[in-house]
């Protein structure tokens, strides 16, 4: 089995009178098991150009009928490698029922690492929870991505 | 204005054949700007055995498509236990004991609530620590 852990430390000296700091390390298992994730798309990259328009960043098609992440404790990360502070990539997942909820937006160097449990239920993207994103604006703008599952 | 910082560390030796290293730190700004994000709320909470969605955070109207940032964190220490976490009812995943999570959140409106379920079949509590950094809030009058 693989070891695979992520660490968070958020921190400020002057959000507040007192100093914050949040530390937290998680090692990445199964769902409900103590057995680390051993499976992961790798790191890739997509560069968003042109005309901002919805792209399918993490199509559930390509774990059609394996259920690699439905109900399980697959993990998600994604950053935006930009440098702007003024334009963002907005994430967005379907909700099951066709329609996209918006999570946040990723301006230049942020990222978001978050469990994913997405249901594939229809290779014509019906009712996916695929992770969709769109850029704000029309310079190009390169997103890392990476899943992590079982 | 305040500056926080946000660092992951994802590591492993024997996921793949090499070595994975990753290492991200964004600043926690402002939407569109370089002012940092001067608002927070950090609290832990016992969420009750049920399949009921339970909002964990709010979203409220000032907060729509600013630069949200929100952490949480399963407190609880059998691999068995997971919170569902949720957007206004979309699924975003299952956090076991010992995970976390690190989202923007722009709270596409005031429906946009960040939601959290201990489900029934668990048949015990579920401890959850939060954090959320936001540009403002809408304050309900008394």
């Amino acid at each position: 089995m693989a070891t695979t852990t992520a660490a968070i430390t958020i921190s400020s000296s002057d959000i507040s009178d007192n100093a914050i700091a949040i530390s937290n390390t998680a090692t990445l298992t199964k769902a409900g098991s103590t057995t680390g994730l051993d499976q992961t798309s790798g790191i890739s990259r997509r560069t968003l150009t042109g005309t901002p328009a919805t792209v399918k960043l993490i199509d559930l098609d390509h774990y059609q009928g394996q259920t690699l992440t439905e109900n399980k404790a697959a993990k998600v990360y994604i950053k935006n490698t930009g440098t702007s502070t003024a334009n963002h990539v907005l994430v967005s997942i379907q909700n099951g029922a066709g329609a996209a909820e918006e999570i946040g937006m990723l301006y230049g160097g942020d990222w978001m690492f978050f469990p994913y449990s997405a249901v594939w239920t229809s290779a014509a993207h019906a009712n996916n929870q695929d992770i969709d994103v769109i850029s704000s604006h029309s310079d190009s703008v390169t997103l890392e991505y990476m899943v992590i599952y079982e | 204005m305040a500056t926080t910082t946000a660092t992951l560390t994802l590591t492993s030796s024997d996921l793949l054949t090499d070595s994975l290293s990753l290492s991200a730190t964004s600043t926690l700004y402002d939407a569109g700007t370089t002012t940092g994000l001067t608002q927070y709320e950090m609290g832990r909470v016992t969420v009750p055995s049920s399949d009921t969605n339970n909002i964990l955070i709010d979203s409220t109207a000032a907060g729509v498509d600013k630069g949200g940032r929100v952490y949480i964190a399963n407190k609880n220490t059998d691999e068995t236990h997971y919170v569902q976490i949720a957007i206004n009812d979309a699924v975003l995943g299952r956090l076991y004991s010992g995970d976390w999570m690190f989202i923007p959140w722009n709270q596409s409106d005031a429906a946009g609530d960040i939601e959290v379920v201990c489900p029934a079949a668990l048949s015990t509590t579920c401890d959850v620590e939060y954090a959320v950094f936001h540009e403002g809030k809408t304050f309900t009058a008394a």
